[in-house]
């Protein structure tokens, strides 16, 4: 590692450690002391909002978690915004990383549309369901589920294995009906991979309920699109992960409409969330070679964990 | 690893490709759109319909609330009059929002030339599912 890298990645496990202390502090404390002696400029806010994102899209890169999962429970946490357009702007975050990186994918190879319309089909009927039982829940409830859902998240994410490349035997009916398979380019073994998926019918179960829980939460879903993808129906860890984006486009597109009906989408907080986690993707990108991300990925977790209590004691009133 | 053969690239799908590129003009002009619009909007290089002011001294209510005292760009009431900073960002969102449907649309005469139905169906499923969700019919519209 040379010495610059090992400054960036001081300076950036500094911001991630800070931002965690952050965590610490009692509800609504930042917020709170901004507001005394008159109230502080919208601007600030949608700056904080902005750099927030920006240093989000950074971390949630080299953690390997969509910035969604991190950006509800924390904003709502520590920002002056209602939660419900938090999830609002939530969905939007989840949603333009995974069309800006689309293209991209698709052209290799990794991101399969074929394995991902059945799957997202399924998956934006249940998340236009979630966004609207969302809205009508009462906003302590839905913190508080939120809260038991993020420590729910950090626990799969601490127990859950990957596997590059999981053995599939036999496909299912459907996975044979619908031809779904495929092949990619592996470019650090110079070799095609072949790949085809089993249990379509236990995963299209299983994308019903994470696209409600994405479209209740104003959440992204990789945390779970991937996990079923890649374990259950044995599709490469690459495919699933790509795959994962291309499902989360769709879903997100439908659950965000929900939200923009109910008028839970306002511009001046969307835009700079979707803007500084789009730019901080891309830094994070660049130096995800010269970080260890292991050691983000369980600063990451913390987070999450402390974020997930805070919403719980949000949500029941403490 | 279900099968690995050295080889050389494979074939990708011709509907992955014409969905890729599609993707890749509608998410490109939709992040420059999205930035546009937004600096339209908090510059006021147009009039707003709603002051940010007041949707900052509101964004603490939960959105039925705000919506009950202020009257932001919701849906498709924008139509009705578009030329408004805060409208043109709103439209932005909306437009990055349709992206998924509009590739969609486009790929759905790729399966059918194909003869491949049952994707063919899939794909006007979906469309129409996110079209219920754009047209509100999910959401009770506006």
């Amino acid at each position: 590692m040379t010495t610059a890298g090992g400054k960036k990645i001081w300076w950036l496990l500094s911001a991630v450690l800070l931002t965690a202390l952050s965590l610490l502090l009692p509800p609504d404390a930042a917020a709170a002391s901004l507001q005394i002696g008159g109230g502080i400029a919208w601007w600030v806010w949608v700056v904080l909002l902005f750099v927030f994102s920006f240093f989000l899209g950074i971390v949630s890169v080299l953690a390997g978690v969509g910035g969604g999962v991190l950006f509800v429970p924390i904003v709502s946490s520590f920002f002056p915004f209602h939660l419900d357009f938090v999830r609002g702007a939530g969905l939007l975050v989840a949603l333009s990383g995974a069309l800006s990186a689309g293209p991209s994918l698709l052209r290799k190879g990794l991101a399969d549309l074929k394995l991902s319309l059945p799957l997202s089909l399924i998956g934006s009927i249940s998340s236009v369901a979630g966004a609207i039982v969302g809205l009508t829940m009462s906003a302590d409830s839905v913190q508080l589920l939120l809260g038991i859902a993020i420590i729910v998240i950090a626990a799969i994410m601490i127990k859950g294995g990957k596997s590059g490349y999981p053995v599939v035997d036999e496909q299912d009916v459907i996975a044979r009906a619908l031809g779904i398979s495929g092949s990619y380019y592996e470019p650090s073994i110079e070799k095609s991979i072949d790949w085809k998926v089993h249990r379509t019918p236990v995963g299209l179960v299983l994308f019903f309920f994470i696209g409600f829980i994405g479209g209740m939460f104003g959440m992204g879903a990789g945390w779970a699109n991937v996990p079923v993808l890649n374990l259950l129906m044995g599709a490469p860890l690459k495919i699933s992960v790509a795959t994962s984006g291309l499902v989360l486009s769709m879903n997100g597109a439908a659950a965000a409409w929900i939200y923009m009906y109910k008028g839970a989408v306002l511009p001046l907080i969307a835009v700079p969330a979707v803007g500084g986690v789009m730019l901080g993707s891309k830094i994070g990108a660049k130096i995800l070679s010269k970080v260890n991300t292991n050691s983000v990925r369980i600063i990451v977790i913390v987070m999450m964990v402390i974020a997930g209590l805070r919403s719980i004691t949000k949500g029941i009133g403490l | 690893m279900s099968n690995s053969t050295e080889s050389n690239k494979p074939e990708i799908d011709r509907v992955q490709l014409v969905y890729a590129s599609v993707l890749d003009v509608v998410s490109t002009a939709g992040m420059a759109m999205i930035a546009a619009g937004f600096l339209a909007y908090v510059l006021q290089l147009l009039p707003l319909t709603v002051s940010i002011e007041d949707i900052a001294s509101h964004w603490h209510l939960r959105s039925g609330e705000m919506n009950s005292i202020l009257s932001v760009p919701s849906g498709w009431s924008w139509v009705r009059d578009p030329l408004h900073g805060d409208v043109l960002s709103f439209v932005s969102i909306v437009f990055l929002s349709m992206a998924a449907m509009i590739c969609l649309i486009t790929v759905i005469p790729v399966f059918l030339s194909e003869k491949n139905r049952a994707y063919a169906l899939i794909a006007i499923l979906q469309v129409l599912v996110l079209a219920a969700a754009v047209a509100g019919l999910a959401s009770g519209g506006n």
